[in-house]
């Protein structure tokens, strides 16, 4: 199944329409330019790069009349995620709005342009001390509108909870072209609707974000990583369980499964410090100097109750810190490594309760053994997965029998009541199956919140949830 | 009145459940809020299957439908505006599951809000939006306008605490979004509902995230002779990055008006006082109060005070939490607003209130979440002395439109309601205002969900529109 690409003759004329309004430099319509922009195989007619929200809503007011569908991107490192799209005329290229548009320090308050890149935002703002727990895959590259609209994963989440519990308000321009914000730029506010939580996630489908407003945090002045290792998904979970259940308050707490540490370490020099062979469970804690000594106490205690197999703790000096900062980089770019490592890989984002995550992790194993595919768990003690199939040492697999696979991963998520999509996979099995898995019963309603923020459908079709 | 829609109530619920005669209407045109209106039915649900035909019944006869908890909201939020049936969630308040291990707790709308911290607390665990009259306000109520509370400095409102709901939609279909899972694949309509002021859908489940208990809690009060140093004391912590549980401000009039109705301690020759919690890790918390405390002696306290056990740590909180009551011993009447500013400009927004206040010949007592910058200023006149009232709410609306234009909100905690939609302009252009319109047609196109809500009515823009008779006695 192809979806239509726009015609030779028509994709000449729409980019000669938008090179006159908004200058030749900033339309690419030449086909050798254009590659950058492609989603799932399919080329748009031509790229804008927009300068201003007034720019995203004049193009889109022409695509909404013109029926052209348009998907958002800067850092382009979301382009993968989604179903295929049912079409794509335009690329919209928001990487040059990447200003700070307000940051407060001494409020704890930040308002951004979508483009600006998360690491360029994190080095300002960690000269103020503070920082946003986003931490995204894909770090160097992402940008904040499409860590937003793709709900990127963080670690800190376990601490600081995802992007709708710090985002405060933001600006946009939805599928009419006509531009609106919500929420505000203060640390409290519950006027209006929240319609800046919609678009959380929402892959660009209801709106291009023009400006996100932040609370920011301060970093905490000391911190210590510890890795603890474990014969098995159990004891390391059982670890994570009693971690949970002590008063202790680290920021990140991941499981990883020996074939995560073996992965990572192939694909980068800063996991060095993960065990091999063993599951391992790696923590950040972070606080004043006492409450990371009373951290190093503790973990050490619980983790010879859970019986590790060793508990390294780092960060104790520079060099071992410097040693930390690089595998909780190397974990948190773990979809990126995956890529790196298997470019056929299928990655299943999966969101599960704690007490699933035992059962979750057996039966996603088996899921992948029994058909003799390689496989890499990341668990998120706060009730989070990501699994990926590692298909590129069996040439036998082909795109049906992936698409079994991914089937069961979907029915082994719901029977535990866990949520699961897939963020990454080759075309032919985005063919195949729905990444968003099966459908539910609420969809019905986002389709219609689709049709009246996206009246005509322009933004992003078809690669969302629900068909939308 | 339309005598087939009582009789179809009635088969529906049976005579027991419905209410529709004068006089036991009465009791419902009340909330927490300055307005009344008196619905026209009250019905009383069990299952969410009554509320799914109540929804029916509504939309057969183009009746409107309004959710109530316990009625203690205070922008008007539970009034039927435009009469219909008022839904009364005091049967459905069974708290259906409590899963320890993962936090969380499946309950109906009736549930109040502190029953659900009782029914937690022996694994540990408490729900952590805490207003000021959890004792009776329901979690129904607090989806709703997504209630907030002192403590919501750290964790966060309602919102933060919700991760799914079971929604009647007004049609009667009974859909669920969201769900136990920290995330939900799609939109985040669970996001979208919570806070929307009954305007899209009736909830009749919530799914509750709970938060472990502290291992350890610190109550601060630090007393200031200077009222002004109290807020130049929280901008300070704010910009030192030290962010508290909890941290609220009374003046020397409302803390005075406090002590003599509660006793909590409150020094009464003081011009501010601070109440300041700090909860966490043993060695975090007194890290923090030592730092709390510097901060504050830097700003001139004349004592930081740390309650000695919880018994003292309750009698401060009690202080705070029936402020309100204190106070309607005062006066007949009072206007509470609940307007949020940027903390850094808390100095200088409390002294232009006093100086509105003064212009218009009120003094304005000022008790707040002040770490959040959410502002509580109280406004006391006589509502039976026209001249006083059209005063008080000029003053109101003055302090609002300084809030605003310091880049603040309109409300941080208690929803637009009907108190507060004609500001709306002040915060959102035309076209927010559309975009917002349009998704409550998407989820409720007849407009028969709690009408005359959130949105302007056009009576007048930017006006506070003139309250009925009676003066409310909310607490927040």
């Amino acid at each position: 199944m192809t979806a239509p690409q726009t015609s030779a003759v028509a994709a000449e004329a729409i980019a000669g329409q938008l090179a006159q309004r908004f200058g030749a430099a900033n339309v690419i319509s030449d086909p050798n330019g254009l590659p950058n922009y492609k989603v799932d195989g399919m080329r748009p007619a031509a790229a804008v790069t927009a300068s201003s929200a007034e720019d995203i809503a004049e193009l889109l007011r022409i695509a909404a009349k013109d029926r052209f569908a348009v998907i958002p991107c800067a850092g382009r490192t979301k382009l993968h995620v989604g179903a295929p799209p049912a079409r794509y005329d335009l690329a919209l290229d928001v990487s040059r709005m990447n200003k700070i548009l307000g940051y407060e320090p001494r409020d704890l308050t930040l308002r951004v342009e979508p483009g600006i890149r998360f690491a360029d935002l994190a080095a300002t703002l960690a000269r103020e001390r503070q920082f946003l727990p986003l931490n995204p895959p894909f770090l160097q590259r992402a940008t904040i509108g499409g860590i937003l609209a793709a709900d990127s994963v963080s670690p800190l989440r376990h601490a600081y909870g995802s992007a709708r519990d710090f985002v405060l308000g933001m600006e946009f321009v939805s599928g009419n072209g006509t531009a609106s914000k919500s929420g505000g730029r203060v640390v409290k506010n519950v006027s209006g609707y929240d319609l800046h939580k919609l678009l959380i996630g929402s892959l660009g489908t209801l709106a291009v974000i023009t400006a996100a407003n932040f609370k920011t945090f301060p970093m905490p002045p000391a911190q210590a990583v510890f890795v603890a290792a474990f014969a098995s998904s159990a004891q390391a979970l059982q670890f994570c369980r009693a971690l949970a259940n002590s008063p202790l308050q680290p920021n990140q707490v991941d499981a990883l499964s020996p074939e995560t540490a073996q992965l990572l370490k192939a694909e980068t020099q800063n996991a060095s410090a993960l065990p091999d062979g063993k599951w391992s469970v790696v923590i950040s804690a972070a606080g004043s100097e006492r409450v990371v000594e009373r951290h190093r106490r503790d973990i050490s205690a619980l983790a010879e109750q859970a019986k590790s197999a060793s508990c390294d703790a780092l960060g104790d000096t520079h060099e071992s810190m410097q040693t930390a900062a690089a595998l909780l980089g190397a974990i948190r770019e773990f979809p990126a490594l995956t890529l790196k490592f298997d470019p056929s890989a299928v990655i299943f984002r999966i969101a599960a309760l704690p007490s699933a995550m035992d059962r979750l992790a057996l039966e996603l194993s088996s899921a992948a053994a029994d058909n003799s595919i390689r496989f890499a768990l990341l668990l998120r003690s706060y009730g989070f997965a990501y699994f990926a199939l590692l298909p590129s040492n069996k040439s036998t697999s082909t795109p049906q029998a992936m698409a079994q696979i991914a089937s069961r991963v979907f029915q082994t998520c719901a029977e535990v009541g866990a949520k699961a999509s897939i963020e990454s996979a080759p075309l032919e099995l985005k063919r195949a199956v729905n990444v968003w898995g099966p459908a539910r019963p609420d969809f019905a309603l986002m389709r219609r919140v689709k049709t009246v923020v996206d009246p005509a459908g322009i933004l992003s079709p078809g690669r969302f949830a629900g068909g939308i | 009145m339309n005598k087939s829609v009582v009789r179809q109530l009635e088969d529906l619920l049976g005579c027991d459940s419905v209410l529709s005669s004068p006089d036991e209407l009465l009791l419902y045109e009340y909330d927490g809020s300055v307005d009344q209106a008196r619905p026209d039915y009250v019905v009383f649900p069990r299952t969410t299957a009554d509320v799914s035909s109540i929804a029916r019944i509504s939309e057969k006869f183009g009746v409107p439908i309004v959710g109530r908890g316990a009625g203690t909201g205070l922008s008007g939020g539970a009034l039927t505006l435009q009469g219909g049936i008022l839904v009364v969630f005091s049967r459905m308040n069974r708290i259906l599951k409590i899963d320890a291990e993962n936090r969380r707790a499946i309950v109906q709308p009736g549930v109040v809000n502190l029953d659900v911290t009782r029914a937690v607390e022996q694994y540990g665990l408490y729900f952590a939006p805490d207003p000021s009259s959890q004792k009776a306000c329901t979690i129904g109520g607090n989806v709703a306008e997504n209630a907030g509370g002192p403590h919501t400095l750290a964790y966060g409102v309602t919102t933060n605490h919700v991760t799914g709901l079971e929604l009647v939609l007004p049609n009667g279909d009974v859909v669920r979004v969201g769900g136990e899972t920290c995330e939900t694949p799609g939109y985040d309509l669970t996001g979208l509902l919570v806070g929307s002021e009954g305007t899209l859908a009736i909830v009749t489940e919530v799914t509750l995230k709970l938060s472990r208990k502290p291992e350890a809690v610190k109550t601060l009060l630090a007393v200031f002779d200077v009222i002004d140093d109290a807020p130049e004391t929280v901008a300070d912590l704010t910009s030192r990055a030290i962010t508290p549980a909890a941290c609220e401000m009374l003046d020397g009039w409302t803390l005075r008006a406090v002590e003599a109705f509660v006793h909590a301690g409150f020094p009464l020759d003081s011009g501010a006082v601070l109440l300041i919690e700090v909860e966490g890790l043993r060695e975090a918390v007194e890290d923090q109060a030592a730092q709390i405390e510097e901060v504050c002696k830097l700003h001139h306290a004349r004592e930081v005070r740390v309650a000695r056990d919880a018994a003292e740590r309750d009698l401060l909180w009690k202080g705070r939490k029936n402020a309100f009551g204190a106070v309607g011993r005062l006066s007949p009447s009072y206007y509470v607003q609940d307007a949020v500013i940027p903390r850094t400009k808390l100095p200088q927004t409390l002294k232009k209130i006093n100086e509105i206040g003064k212009r218009h010949g009120f003094e304005i007592g000022n008790i707040f979440h002040a770490g959040d910058g959410n502002l509580h200023p109280i406004i006391l006149f006589d509502q039976r002395d026209a001249e006083q009232f059209k005063r008080a709410v000029t003053a109101s609306g003055e302090i609002m439109r300084y809030c605003i234009e310091c880049g603040g909100a309109l409300t941080g905690e208690h929803g637009i309601g009907m108190e507060k939609n004609e500001l709306m302009p002040l915060m959102f252009s035309d076209a927010d205002l559309e975009l917002m319109r349009r998704v409550r047609e998407a989820f409720n196109p007849a407009g028969l969900l709690n009408p005359g809500k959130v949105f302007p009515l056009g009576k007048g823009c930017g006006e506070v529109r003139v309250p009925p008779k009676t003066a409310g006695v909310g607490a927040m």
